[in-house]
Parts: C-alpha cells; sequence; structure tokens
C-alpha cells in the first residue's frame, strides 16, 4: 500500500492535486459504516447465556450508602450524537446526553409509564381533549442560574413548534396556543385532541431551555446548551467525545454522586468491549451479539437488557415510486400489487428460529408494531401468524406467480444486517421465494428508501412510548416515512380516531383493529424486536436502561 | 528566479482551484443526502426541506460552489451539518492530534526499521536475517486494525499496559499525553517500520560492497565504526528520502488507527464525515489536505530547483 504512493510523491505540481484526490478515496474507503439509527443488530443482539433469555434488567437506582462521591465516568457510546439542542437533535444517542443535562416535563418510568420529572403531575386533559394544564415543579433552576416557570416552558415548546430544522413539531402535534396562566402552571391548548402529546413531552419535546440561553445563541444552542440537569454541558470534541459536569445549582444535586461523565464515540462494538473490560470505559451501549456472551460470563461486569419499543422488519415498495412526499404511484410488479405475495412471503418467514438462531434467542418476535411492553398492546396487537412454507406456495400459485419469487432486497452493509439478510434468503427459499440481497452503506440505503428506489428493504425503527409514533407516519397514507408507499382509508381512520381518543381502552382497541388490517396488506413485515444490551462495570452502581433504550447514567456513582 | 517561482505559485493555485471543484463536485456526486443523513429516523417532509434550505442545499450547484469559496477565501470553512460547530474549530483541534501521531509513528518505525534492517544487513544468510524479513512481511501484511485490536486485547485488557482509547492532550498531561498515544503509533508506525527495514536492508548491503567500506576496514577501523559510522550514515540517506515521503501515507493510515484507538484525528474525522455526509466538513478536510499537498510539493520543487540549477533553467526557459 505504501509503495504504490512513491511515483506521484516524487513528481510536482500536478501530482499534490493527484495525492490530495486520492488520499480523499484512500479515506472515504477506509473504516467501517457508522449507522447513527437502526440498522439491523445495531441496538443489541444475542447471547448464549440463559440468563439471556428474554428477561429485561434495567439495572437499580445507586444505595446512596454504597457508593462514594466523585469520579469521572467515562460511557464508551456506539454513535455520535448529532447537534446538543433538544428542538433540533434527531438522534438517539443525543437522548443519552440529554438525559443528564436537560430534564423533562415528563420522564418514563422502567414500565414504560410516563411520570412526572420538572412537572408535579401528569396533565390534567379536559373533557373535549383540547386543553392539557401542566402544574410545574418550583425552585428549579437551569444551569446559567435562570429560574424555571411557565414562560420558559412556553419559549420551549414554541421554539419546537417554529424553529427552523425543528424534528419536534410533529411530536408536538396540533397545538394552537401555549398559555402562562401562573409562573407554575402551563396550559397547552391543542386544534383538535392529540393523545400522543404527553409521551411526547417524555421525551426531547418536553425539555426546557433556559430562555436566556436560547435568546443569546439562537440557533446555536447546541455549542453551549443550558437546560435544567444533574450535569451542565462542559466540552465536546467533534466526533470524539463529549462532556458533561455536576451542575451544583441541580434541585436534587445531593443525589448526584459523579463529578463529570465523558461520553466517548468508539463506534466498534468489540472495541467498545475492550475499553469496558480493560477499565479504560465503565458503560459501554449497543453490546454486539459476539461480546455480550463474555461480559455476562465475566464477574465484573453487568450486562444491562431492555427490549426495545420498535422492531425491525421489511417494508414492500407498494406505491411510492416517486419518492416520499410525492403523489403515490403503484409500482408495477406482483408483489406491490398483490397482497397474497406478500402474505406468502410473510408465512415464509419462521420468526422463532430466526431470533433463536440469529440471535440466540435474546430478541423477541414482533409480528405487529405495537410492542408487547407497551400499556396499548392487547391479544389483537399481538396475533401472529404461524411459519407455514406450504400455505406460502399455495398463495404464490394462487396469485399466479412464477416460482421461485425473484424478489432483491436492499439492507445496511454492516455484518449483523447482512446475516440476518443470509437467514432470511435462506428461509424463504422454502416459501417459493428466490430473495436477492443487495447490501448498501447506510446514508445510501436511506437515499434509496425515500426515493422509492427498492422493492423490499430491510430496516428497523427505535420505537416510542406511544404506539401512534410507531404506527402513523409509517403506514398512514400522509405518514412522513410511509416509504412502503401505503394506502388503506380504513386504516387511517382507525390511526386518526386511535390519535384522537382520549380514552385509553378505546385506543387499545384500535391498535388491534390496526394490527389486524396491516396483517392483510402487509407493508411491513415485522420481524423482531431488539433488545438493548448495555455493559457495565460493577464498579459502579446506578446505571439503567429503560425501555425507551435511554442509558440514565446520571445518578450513578462509582461503589465504595 | 523570482519568474519560476511566480510559475510554480501560479501552478499551485490553479491545482488548489481545480482540487476544490473536483471535490466539491465529487462529495456532492455521491450517493445519500445530507439532509437525509442528518434527520435519521425522526424525518419528515418538512424538517428536511427546512434543514436543506439551512445548509443551501437546494441552492444551485454554482451558488453553493460560490458560497463555499467566498467563504473558505476569507477563512470561514462553514459549519457541521451534523453538529453545528466551526468546521475551522474542528479541523484546528483534530490537525495537531493526528500529526503528533504520525510523528510519534514514524520515530517507532524508524528505531525499530533501521535497527532491524542493520542486523538484517551484517547478518545476511543467518537467522537473524531471516526473523527481520519476517517481521517486515508480516508487517507489511498483516493490517492494522487486525494489529490494533490484537494490541487492545493483550496489551490493554490482559496486561493493562496501554489505556484502550481516549486522549489528553500534551500540554495539559504530556504523561498522559505518551501513555495514550504510544500504542496507537507503535500499531501505526509497523507498516512503516517493514519498509524501512528492507530500505536499510538494501542499502546497507549496497554500502557494504562499496569500495569505501573497504578501505575503511584495511584501514583497521573496528566492525561497529565501519557499520554505524560509514555504511548506515550513507545508507539513511536513502531512508530519510524514503521517510519523508511516506508521510502522506501515514496520515491516511491514521484513519483506521484512529477509529480502533477512538483519537479525535484528522482522519476519523473525514472518515465519519463522509459517512455521514457532512459536506461542509468534508470539503474543508479535503481542501485542508490538498493545500498541505500542495505546499510540501511546492517547497519541494523550490529546494530542487536550489540544488539543482537546471530545473530552474527549464523553468525559466
Amino acid at each position: 500500500m505504501t509503495t504504490r504512493r512513491l511515483p506521484f510523491l516524487l513528481n510536482r505540481s500536478s501530482s499534490s492535486f493527484a495525492g490530495a484526490a486520492a488520499g480523499v478515496i484512500a479515506l472515504a474507503l477506509i473504516g467501517t459504516a457508522c449507522s447513527p439509527v437502526e440498522p439491523a443488530g445495531s441496538e443489541g443482539g444475542g447471547s448464549n447465556s440463559q440468563q439471556a433469555g428474554g428477561q429485561d434488567v434495567f439495572g437499580d437506582p445507586a444505595d446512596p450508602a454504597q457508593v462514594k462521591p466523585g469520579g469521572t465516568l467515562t460511557v464508551a457510546l456506539s454513535a455520535d450524537p448529532d447537534k446538543l439542542d433538544p428542538t433540533l437533535s434527531r438522534s438517539l444517542y443525543s437522548r443519552y446526553v440529554f438525559h443528564t443535562m436537560c430534564e423533562k416535563l415528563y420522564d418514563l418510568g422502567p414500565d414504560a409509564k410516563v411520570v412526572p420529572q420538572l412537572a408535579t403531575a401528569l396533565p390534567t386533559i379536559s373533557a373535549d381533549g383540547l386543553s392539557l394544564t401542566i402544574p410545574l415543579k418550583q425552585g428549579v433552576r437551569f444551569a446559567d442560574g435562570g429560574t424555571l416557570d411557565s414562560t420558559a416552558v412556553k419559549v420551549s415548546i414554541e421554539r419546537g413548534l417554529t424553529l427552523a430544522g425543528s424534528g419536534r413539531k410533529s411530536e408536538l402535534g396540533p397545538i394552537s396556543a401555549v398559555e402562562t396562566p401562573d409562573p407554575n402552571t402551563v396550559v397547552i391548548k391543542l386544534s383538535k385532541p392529540f393523545a400522543p402529546l404527553t409521551a411526547a413531552l417524555a421525551d426531547r419535546a418536553g425539555m426546557v431551555l433556559s430562555p436566556a440561553a436560547v435568546s443569546r445563541l439562537g440557533a446555536n444552542f447546541s455549542t453551549a446548551p443550558v437546560c435544567v440537569g444533574p450535569f451542565k454541558f462542559a466540552s465536546r470534541v467533534a466526533q470524539n467525545s463529549i462532556k458533561v459536569v455536576k451542575d451544583p445549582l441541580y434541585y436534587d444535586a445531593a443525589k448526584v454522586h459523579l463529578d463529570a461523565i465523558e461520553y466517548r464515540i468508539i463506534t466498534d462494538s468489540s472495541i467498545r468491549s475492550a475499553n469496558l473490560k480493560s477499565g479504560d470505559a465503565q458503560v459501554a451501549d449497543s453490546l454486539s451479539t459476539q461480546d455480550a456472551p463474555s461480559l455476562q460470563q465475566d464477574g465484573t461486569m453487568t450486562v444491562l437488557q431492555s427490549q426495545s419499543l420498535g422492531y425491525q422488519g421489511l417494508t414492500v415498495n407498494i406505491a411510492n415510486a416517486n419518492g416520499i412526499g410525492n403523489p403515490l404511484k403503484p409500482l408495477d410488479t406482483p408483489i406491490a400489487k398483490d397482497p397474497r405475495i406478500r402474505q406468502a412471503l410473510a408465512l415464509s418467514v419462521d420468526r422463532e428460529a430466526l431470533v433463536k438462531s440469529i440471535f440466540n434467542g435474546l430478541n423477541t418476535v414482533a409480528c405487529s408494531p405495537v410492542s408487547p411492553k407497551s400499556e396499548f398492546t392487547s391479544d389483537a396487537a399481538q396475533v401472529c401468524p404461524p411459519h407455514d412454507p406450504a400455505k406460502a406456495k399455495q398463495l404464490l400459485a394462487d396469485a399466479g406467480a412464477s416460482t421461485p419469487y425473484k424478489v432483491t432486497m436492499i439492507t445496511s452493509n454492516n455484518p449483523d444486517s447482512l446475516r440476518l439478510a443470509q437467514a432470511l434468503q435462506a428461509m424463504v427459499k422454502e416459501g417459493g421465494f428466490d430473495l436477492v440481497i443487495k447490501p448498501v452503506e447506510y446514508a445510501s440505503l436511506l437515499d434509496q428508501q425515500d426515493r422509492g428506489d427498492f422493492e423490499l428493504l430491510q430496516l428497523g425503527w427505535s420505537g416510542r412510548v406511544d404506539p401512534d409514533a410507531n404506527i402513523y407516519n409509517f403506514v398512514g397514507t400522509s405518514g412522513s416515512q410511509n416509504v412502503a408507499g401505503y394506502s388503506n382509508p380504513e386504516v387511517d381512520e382507525l390511526l386518526t380516531d386511535a390519535r384522537q381518543s382520549t380514552d385509553k381502552a378505546d385506543r387499545v382497541k384500535l391498535y388491534g383493529d390496526v394490527v389486524a388490517k396491516l396483517q392483510q396488506d402487509l407493508p411491513l413485515i415485522y420481524l423482531y424486536r431488539q433488545r438493548n444490551l448495555t455493559g457495565v462495570s460493577k464498579k459502579v452502581l446506578g446505571i439503567q436502561v429503560y425501555p425507551d433504550g435511554v442509558l440514565r447514567a446520571a445518578f450513578a456513582g462509582f461503589a465504595k | 528566479m523570482r519568474r519560476y517561482l511566480l510559475g510554480r505559485l501560479w501552478q499551485s493555485i490553479v491545482t488548489l482551484i481545480l482540487a476544490t471543484i473536483v471535490v466539491f463536485v465529487g462529495v456532492r456526486a455521491l450517493p445519500g443526502d445530507p439532509a437525509l443523513a442528518l434527520a435519521g429516523e425522526d424525518r419528515d417532509p418538512e424538517s428536511l426541506r427546512a434543514i436543506r434550505e439551512q445548509y443551501g442545499l437546494d441552492d444551485s450547484l454554482l451558488v453553493q460552489f460560490w458560497q463555499f469559496v467566498s467563504h473558505a477565501a476569507r477563512g470561514d470553512l462553514g459549519q457541521s451539518i451534523r453538529t453545528g460547530e466551526s468546521v475551522t474549530t474542528m479541523i484546528a483541534n483534530a490537525l495537531p492530534v493526528t500529526i503528533e501521531l504520525s510523528v510519534l509513528a514514524i520515530l517507532v518505525a524508524s528505531v525499530l526499521g533501521v535497527g532491524a534492517g542493520v542486523v538484517a544487513a551484517v547478518r545476511r544468510g543467518r537467522p537473524a536475517e531471516w526473523a527481520a524479513n519476517a517481521l517486515a512481511l508480516l508487517g507489511l501484511s498483516v493490517p492494522n486494525f487486525w494489529l490494533g485490536l490484537m494490541a487492545i486485547l493483550y496489551l490493554s485488557v490482559a496486561l493493562g499496559l496501554f489505556p484502550a482509547s481516549g486522549f489528553v492532550p500534551f500540554f495539559t498531561d504530556p504523561v498522559g499525553n505518551l501513555h495514550h498515544l504510544i500504542l496507537p503509533a507503535l500499531i501505526l508506525g509497523t507498516g512503516l517500520a517493514a519498509v524501512i527495514m528492507r530500505q536499510t536492508r538494501s542499502s546497507m548491503l549496497d554500502a557494504l560492497s562499496a569500495d569505501y567500506i573497504r578501505t575503511a576496514e584495511a584501514k583497521g577501523l573496528s566492525p561497529r565504526a565501519v557499520i554505524g559510522r560509514h555504511a548506515l550514515r550513507n545508507s539513511l540517506i536513502v531512508v530519510v528520502t524514503i521517510v519523508g515521503l511516506q508521510l502522506g501515507a501515514l496520515i491516511s493510515g491514521a484513519v483506521v488507527t484512529e477509529r480502533i484507538f477512538a483519537l479525535p484525528g484528522f482522519g476519523k474525522l473525514t472518515v465519519d464525515a463522509v459517512f455521514q455526509r457532512d459536506y461542509p466538513v468534508i470539503q474543508a478536510v479535503v481542501l485542508v489536505t490538498a493545500a498541505a499537498y500542495i505546499l510540501i510539493n511546492l517547497l519541494v520543487d523550490l529546494l530542487y530547483s536550489v540544488i539543482d540549477p537546471r530545473i530552474r533553467v527549464r523553468g525559466d526557459a
């Protein structure tokens, strides 16, 4: 490799450009893919350990008697968070950092239920569902010394609704006004009922930003973010590390044991594990199937596990020939036109075997977008048609498709996704399909997906607390990520009703009905749910991971 | 001389402009959309539109190019699409890390390579030469990423001798800085050590059969003096040239090493920017790299012309 560079380096100016260009090409070719979200296996993996058999291990809060004050915790993160601005941020990993420095109106409990954080109680919702009243904690101060009040909440929510490039706008829904009757009460007015709002306020949309910092930094808030939190932002080295330090102004500072937390970006999972073992990091997220078993057997480590609220699946391009955001145009392929072929493909997949063989039984089978951990689940939402290759062949014959039916699938080019694709390829053969795998680099995969340049696509979704956020955008006709180009007015109506209903039982039933429809039409063939695996050194107590996948390190401490 | 100098400067500027254009167009020819890469999961048409508008991605290529060039000319390389940070700051932070890593790697490679090369030449046809040759072959064949992983597993995890990741700036903690960099430098230096070893060996063999060595031996100098003061010194001229030429390759090799050891260097910055389609960062790092190459070549050319007047004369003609 090295000697080949000699000739152009020996030459003069013409070669300097060649050198620069060759350097760039070499740089572009070297290295491994960095996937910010959700290719298969990116959030966890399997294990040979019996302990791993599908049990959530969230971790326990630190017992103050057992931890010593001080110290810097090093967390090995699998991807670089994007902008540290709750309004603009879009990556899951920024939520890890926000957890320590930007508290929200609401948080999530280990049971995936919403609990108050900066609010003192769950919102009081008016009978017509058009008004939410949120009482705020008193005596809470931002890291810059400012006081948290209803005006600050109003500024943050309105910023989410109006700032150019806001990632929160669709999460906040049809908010018409934010009122501040007194400093400790916020009233959110809606133009139509929007049930998922409370859950959205338990995520980035509910983070309260310092109004002083917002007015000083504007759209550059991410360069020096200021919120309410156990820690405050200290520094960031691009693509490498983020450091937060203890905030003495935090309202519950006595519960904070660590002096600082450093998030170190290490994209390769084996190297993350090695850092954990060597003690250079005390926490590592997204462990791989290969590394988790050895860490579980290591007496000095704990592996936290939480089942994702999202899913991994196969999207069939039905009518996304024009690209997303454009009018739907059906594809002229049998699999796009005939649901029986999609049903045959779904029946050809042995999900149980897939989960066992590829993920060693650690991940769980998924046949619908509603997580069994969700409070909106039901038997109807968890119905799973059994693996039946004979029926699949019959359906193909009924549809008049010639076998083997050839279908091309694009997938992310990381090892876990490829392993999954190969297993699927072998599996669906029995059902009469010839699956052609086309691995694509992640950024290109997203591009092809949105342009509608695919027949079948393997990608997942990390999941949100409210089922609406896991369904509507993906299978609703006007869904922002309806990359299948699916359109079923009945499904749209059911989803809209579920969105606007304030009655839980009603919503549970509606989501069950949606699942039944989706299993007939199959724009998306759900395969499995991942388990978030986080390695933690036993030298550290109090690290927790909940079903939202967010690593909770703020109240951890080093063991005495 | 002045005319030659002006001519070379002009050539350099043209090369830099051409490099800028090719990179600008090349980055945009890559499949993948920065707005999509940034939006990730949370994308909807409105946000994508806003991102494109904010970063001027929906402007015509000419407008985008003019924006880039006019800002770059004022020293403003823009903001990272992904993190919103100033690209100039990102580069200013990353460059010293890679330079320090490369210098250390050259030091490591020179010590190992020259030592092994001398042994191989002096002990020609004996086990020591075979061992040195075998090591050189290994150094050339074993990929850095594998070697890096093994080093972390055995030297960091098992023995705890070196940190497996992280970086401390030299001026904050010089000892900590070296402690963090020694393992990456060793890994990065192995390939170069092999090249140096082979070069030293062949130059030494040439030198050892030269007449002046026979004369030195005939004068009664000790073997150590003959090898060290005469043969090695003459052989090193070629070796030093090779080391200089390998610097570029070394910086490219630093990409892998930086990723393995989570070092906040230039290579890691570039690769991550490519994967995230962070256009301003990719453009800026390439521009800086191209400018560095052009500057080095310009200096080398000027040195040549000082050393060899024929080049200057030809340039004047």
